[in-house]
């Protein structure tokens, strides 16, 4: 932190995966306290950082009845993040808008990516939304997918999607985001489909299932995933039929809820190696966050 | 009866190719059921699924799972037709977790051959899948007929036939049994 009135919290590049993020949720308390990040260490931000960001200014906005200011965005960080609709939500307050002539076109870059999109927590609007995602992701689809381009890997995440973003308004009780880029870092294209909120946390919603004994957050995260729980009914299929897919696909599967952590790893899944990865204990962040990824 | 599963989405104002969400689920199921009053009792319901890309586990859960309990109810069978490869798992998975958690396995026969090289979707033994088969190719055949095919007791086949008409995906008709 700097200064006294105009301090601000001096955020790490710490945006590049969901497991190097965890330092900045481990920075929330600060964040929040102060009402101001300073982003210009940052260089690169992806979709799971970039939607957890966003609920962690969402959080700010509800808690203090105040934007998040942010402080020093580099350039090109400044026109990605307009280019995701990172401000559309009205959650920040941006000291350096980016100039019209220097937003990011649109027609161009619109092949790979899906911007942030508000999935409501209300059963009508949000089916309404769900269905215009998957239209837009059909659309898009062979820009994102193009290194795993088949017919099938497009319907199975149309289903993920759809799952996915049926949790939300069935478990979460808040509004959620959904976004999607393909990317590459170093020599590696990522394709990352992160769908998150910041609402009812699994601990919580499984709270009223006594019948489900777990020992900790991470072991009830992989019970979701590997049997077919849910909190609402007798029993669901949405989280298991995700996992099915992800394995199917050989991608990777990482989800977060309030302070524990699963990664499910099938790219490097074999006979006798360990896949699934437990954390407890992280700092406490609201919701359940989930990041899927292809790699090629 | 052939309902085509697509024309009523389309008559419904749901968008194509996917079928997603339980509320559109719901919507399917009600237009389907009023379509069901003029099914005849023993008669096979064939859901044509042409046109459709994506079901998911809730969609599933919505409509083909409660025309599968209205089957039983108001005596009809239903039958699949053109389901996609990534709507096969899904109904798969969906009815596995069914079969696990309630006390009664749901199976649904379909007209083409699976990515699962089988004529049905569901959690079935080896040996049922051979008796559907079987009367597949000879349509029709009695207790004796498929427990010298499948080499087992007649008691024993019998027992296993019995399961296989209990949850509808073969019919008995004159003491003797047939394919959907």
């Amino acid at each position: 932190m700097s200064g006294s009135e105009n301090r601000s919290v001096l955020l790490p590049d710490r945006f590049r995966d969901p497991y190097t993020f965890e330092n900045v949720i481990s920075m929330q308390g600060d964040i929040l306290d102060c009402g101001c990040a300073d982003l210009s260490r940052v260089e690169f931000i992806e979709p799971y950082s970039m939607v957890s960001f966003l609920l962690m200014g969402r959080t700010f906005l509800r808690l203090k009845g105040e934007k998040l200011r942010l402080l020093n965005i580099p350039m090109h960080l400044n026109q990605y993040l307009h280019r995701m609709d990172f401000f559309t939500e009205g959650v920040f307050n941006v000291t350096q808008p980016v100039e019209h002539n220097l937003m990011l076109k649109r027609s161009v870059a619109s092949k790979r990516l899906i911007e942030i999109t508000g999935i409501p927590n209300k059963e009508r609007q949000s089916v309404n939304v769900i269905s215009s995602v998957i239209a837009l992701f059909r659309k898009r689809a062979p820009g994102i997918l193009k290194f795993w381009m088949d017919e099938s890997v497009i319907d199975y995440f149309v289903t993920v999607i759809s799952e996915l973003c049926q949790n939300i308004f069935e478990h979460s009780l808040d509004t959620g985001y959904l976004a999607i880029q393909t990317y590459k870092s170093g020599s590696e294209n990522i394709a990352r489909l992160v769908i998150s909120d910041s609402g009812i946390g699994m601990m919580q919603s499984f709270g009223s299932r006594p019948d489900v004994v777990y020992g900790s957050g991470a072991e009830l995260i992989e019970m979701a995933l590997t049997q077919p729980l849910s909190s609402k009914r007798e029993f669901g299929y949405g989280l298991c039929q995700v996992n099915t897919i992800v394995e199917r696909l050989k991608g990777t599967l990482f989800i977060r809820s309030e302070s524990s952590s699963l990664t499910a790893l099938y790219n490097k899944k074999d006979k006798s190696g360990k896949h699934l990865f437990h954390r407890n204990g992280l700092a406490h962040f609201d919701g359940t966050q989930i990041s899927i990824s292809l790699s090629a | 009866m052939i309902i085509d599963v697509a024309k009523i989405a389309k008559s419904c104002k749901i968008k194509l190719p996917d079928l997603i969400t339980r509320p559109v689920g719901r919507k399917l199921y009600a237009t389907v059921k009023e379509k069901l009053e003029f099914a005849g009792r023993g008669e096979t319901v064939l859901l044509d699924f042409a046109g459709v890309k994506v079901i998911d586990s809730s969609c599933i859960d919505e409509l083909i799972v409660r025309l599968i309990q209205d089957s039983y109810a108001r005596d009809f069978y239903i039958k699949l037709r053109n389901v996609s490869p990534i709507s096969e798992i899904n109904i798969d998975s969906v009815f596995s977790s069914y079969s696990n958690y309630r006390d009664r396995r749901i199976a649904v026969v379909r007209e083409e051959l699976g990515r699962n090289n089988k004529f049905y979707i569901g959690p079935l033994s080896e040996t049922e899948r051979d008796v559907i088969d079987y009367l597949r190719l000879n349509h029709r055949a009695s207790v004796t007929d498929l427990s010298i095919f499948s080499g087992m007791e007649k008691e024993t086949a019998s027992s296993l036939i019995d399961g296989l008409t209990s949850i509808r995906v073969i019919k008995k008709e004159n003491g003797d049994f047939i394919s959907i």
